[in-house]
């Protein structure tokens, strides 16, 4: 091994400008891969961000409007759902499968305190909606049990509507620019922590605040969480009800989720005098198919990146293999000589698929290292802003690094791509006839 | 019989065939000094690469020491000719870019001797050749003389059945080529180390001990010159 590494190391000092040019077209290609690569992770960690918060194994169900006549009745009806959906849900007939159902209402409402108010949806919702949608506290609690049974006037705000109730303008010109820090406030700040206990008032109504809940863009971020039960008091609303979330377990495929969709579907529309296929009466939103199509959302990119760094690479390969077929060219009577006192094909082969390998894979580990600088260099700027869309902020790229797989997945293609690159040079090295080599003089 | 060529044939077939050995017989024993002498064309080089196992015959049979080379692989050839043949050449045919010791040592890496172990042998045998002084220099840096005299250690360093030296004064001045065919004859009567040396001088010739003349790919007369007094124009050749 180290005879061989002589040889190399020999060989390359006699024609080092040459080796680091050609190095720095590999270079290029496996920092182009790592500098992708990361900035695809990046983009689809910040895609991916909210969908982490939510729990996978949930759906959601609410009404809408019949798409084709069934059972006399036109197309084009508004299906509402009521407690009587909801107890379906949870009856034996989906036993199997369901675990938990909740359901919601919700109002449109002034919530004001003090001289400063904002208008949002007030969603009347049960404890266990916090689990199901991740919602994470930052102040105080979620809605409780108690809450529930005695109908109070209590509300969970989320935290950027807490800071419009105190006053404190969420001021955006900054985030609109990557590299500076979002959301500067001005004014004097109030905790959005002394808003607990306090009231609100929400319509003609007074509540006290039990929580502050963490703004989060990708689930409904603005809503104001009440009691089920003081909601539906409150605002009369009876027996109809906005949707029904439910946890699920042994759906693990595709095709096992469709179809219980399909029959929970068919079900529920019999019910509503609806054809049990029309798939509009009712939506469902299946958050574990959403995520397998993210998952493979995620994986199309990334193949996506990966053929465009390789055809990069591919560039730096094809010079690599240029300047060994001139390597070989230049020492065709050395292997001459050595193929004369004994070097077998297979022994000269050896040397310069070894010297492609070692040249790849050397500035390849360059390029790979400074790539991955570049990702941490992105992180720090890019990755630490974000930008303001509709009053949101959005953070565009999330910890655009590549980790150890990627980097032992190169290490892989840098491995290969030398070989492939010293494959050719290296059979026109092992053909050199001695009596030709020794003649060319 | 360490060498035996039976009705040897080789035609090269570039455009023209090219007859060039028609039907060599050829003994040589062991610890014999021969030359084969010739003019240019008669085929002497070409008999010199077929001895050497360097190049392929058509026709005939040739054995070394008994084996016949005939039909190898490249690799089998590589592997006899690092086990059984030294080269030595015109144009010494070192490689450059290594020191003395280095180049002396490359047959012995080809057999996958230890470092330390052939580093020690290739020194020895330099040390033999007067050349110790010299191990660590490149060959740009020595003498034709040198050049040829590592180029000598570099063909015996794997002990082989026969030295082939083709044209070995070629490059050499009249004084060095002379202490390089005094070398030659005494590692010949010292060691008994059997050479075949390919020329067209006749004065080379005339340092070995058989003189065979080689004449439009036919083996013509064999001279006995253990006397070594061929003339400088041999009795019925052509010398230049």
């Amino acid at each position: 091994m180290r005879d061989v590494l002589t040889e190399i190391w020999e060989s390359i000092r006699r024609n080092k400008l040459r080796t680091c040019l050609t190095g720095f077209a590999v270079s290029w290609g496996i920092f182009m891969l790592i500098v992708l690569l990361g900035a695809g992770n990046g983009l689809m960690n910040a895609f991916m961000r909210g969908g982490e918060d939510i729990a996978t194994n949930t759906m959601q169900v609410g009404g809408g409007r019949t798409s084709k006549p069934y059972d006399g009745l036109k197309e084009g009806r508004r299906i509402w759902l009521d407690e009587r959906d909801v107890q379906l849900t949870g009856s034996e007939v989906f036993a199997d499968h369901i675990d938990q159902v909740i359901s919601s209402v919700s109002t449109n409402a002034t919530v004001s305190y003090g001289k400063k108010h904002f208008s949002g949806s007030i969603e009347g919702n049960f404890p266990a909606r916090q689990e199901m949608d991740k919602i994470e506290i930052l102040y105080g609690r979620f809605l409780n049990d108690k809450d529930i049974k005695d109908s109070r006037k209590v509300v969970v705000l989320p935290e950027d509507r807490a800071e419009t109730l105190l006053g404190n303008e969420i001021r955006d010109s900054g985030a609109r620019f990557p590299g500076v820090a979002p959301s500067v406030r001005s004014g004097k700040e109030v905790n959005v922590q002394d808003l607990l206990g306090r009231y609100v008032r929400i319509g003609d109504f007074s509540y006290r605040v039990v929580g502050i809940a963490k703004t989060n863009q990708a689930t409904n971020s603005n809503t104001v969480y009440a009691p089920y039960t003081t909601i539906r008091t409150i605002y009369g609303k009876g027996q109809e009800i906005d949707d029904i979330t439910f946890t699920f377990h042994g759906l693990d495929s595709e095709a096992e989720n469709e179809a219980f969709e399909a029959q929970f579907r068919a079900t529920m529309n019999t019910r509503h005098r609806a054809a049990p296929d029309d798939r509009r009466a009712l939506w469902i939103w299946n958050r574990f198919t959403q995520n397998l199509q993210m998952n493979r959302g995620r994986n199309l990119l990334s193949t996506a990146l990966w053929v465009i760094g390789l055809l990069t690479l591919l560039g730096g390969i094809v010079g690599v293999s240029n300047i060994m077929l001139i390597t070989v060219k230049e020492r065709t009577h050395e292997f001459g000589i050595r193929k004369a006192i004994g070097a077998s094909p297979w022994g000269i082969m050896k040397l310069i698929l070894a010297e492609s390998v070692t040249i790849t894979a050397f500035f390849g580990y360059v390029g790979m290292l400074l790539g991955m600088l570049a990702c941490m260099v992105l992180d720090k700027t890019v990755g630490q802003s974000s930008v303001s869309i509709m009053d949101e902020q959005i953070a565009m790229f999330v910890n655009p690094t590549v980790g150890l797989d990627v980097a032992l997945e190169a290490t892989l293609v840098l491995i290969i791509a030398g070989s492939l690159a010293g494959l050719f040079p290296a059979r026109k090295a092992s053909r050199v006839r001695p009596i030709e080599a020794l003649r060319a003089e | 019989m360490l060498i035996e060529l039976k009705n040897v044939n080789k035609t090269y077939n570039n455009g023209q065939p090219l007859h060039v050995l028609k039907g060599i017989n050829l003994g040589i024993d062991k610890g014999e000094f021969v030359s084969i002498m010739g003019a240019s064309g008669s085929g002497k080089s070409t008999l010199l690469n077929i001895l050497g196992i360097l190049d392929n015959y058509d026709m005939g049979e040739y054995y070394i020491d008994g084996r016949l080379i005939k039909g190898l692989t490249e690799r089998q050839a590589a592997d006899y000719r690092n086990h059984m043949i030294g080269f030595i050449f015109q144009s010494f045919n070192l490689i450059g870019f290594k020191t003395a010791v280095e180049n002396v040592e490359l047959p012995l890496f080809y057999q996958g001797v230890p470092r330390a172990k052939r580093h020690q042998m290739a020194m020895e045998y330099l040390d033999r050749l007067g050349l110790a002084d010299w191990a660590k220099h490149y060959p740009n840096e020595m003498s034709g003389g040198q050049k040829q005299r590592v180029a000598i250690a570099r063909a015996l360093i794997t002990n082989p059945k026969i030295i082939l030296a083709d044209e070995p004064t070629g490059a050499l001045d009249s004084k060095t080529s002379e202490e390089v065919m005094q070398l030659l004859g005494k590692l010949n009567r010292e060691e008994g180390v059997t050479i075949i040396v390919v020329t067209h001088e006749s004065g080379v010739a005339n340092c070995t001990d058989k003189i065979v003349h080689i004449k439009d790919g036919i083996i013509g007369q064999i001279e006995d010159n253990r006397e070594h007094r061929a003339s400088v124009f041999g009795t019925s050749t052509i010398m230049k």
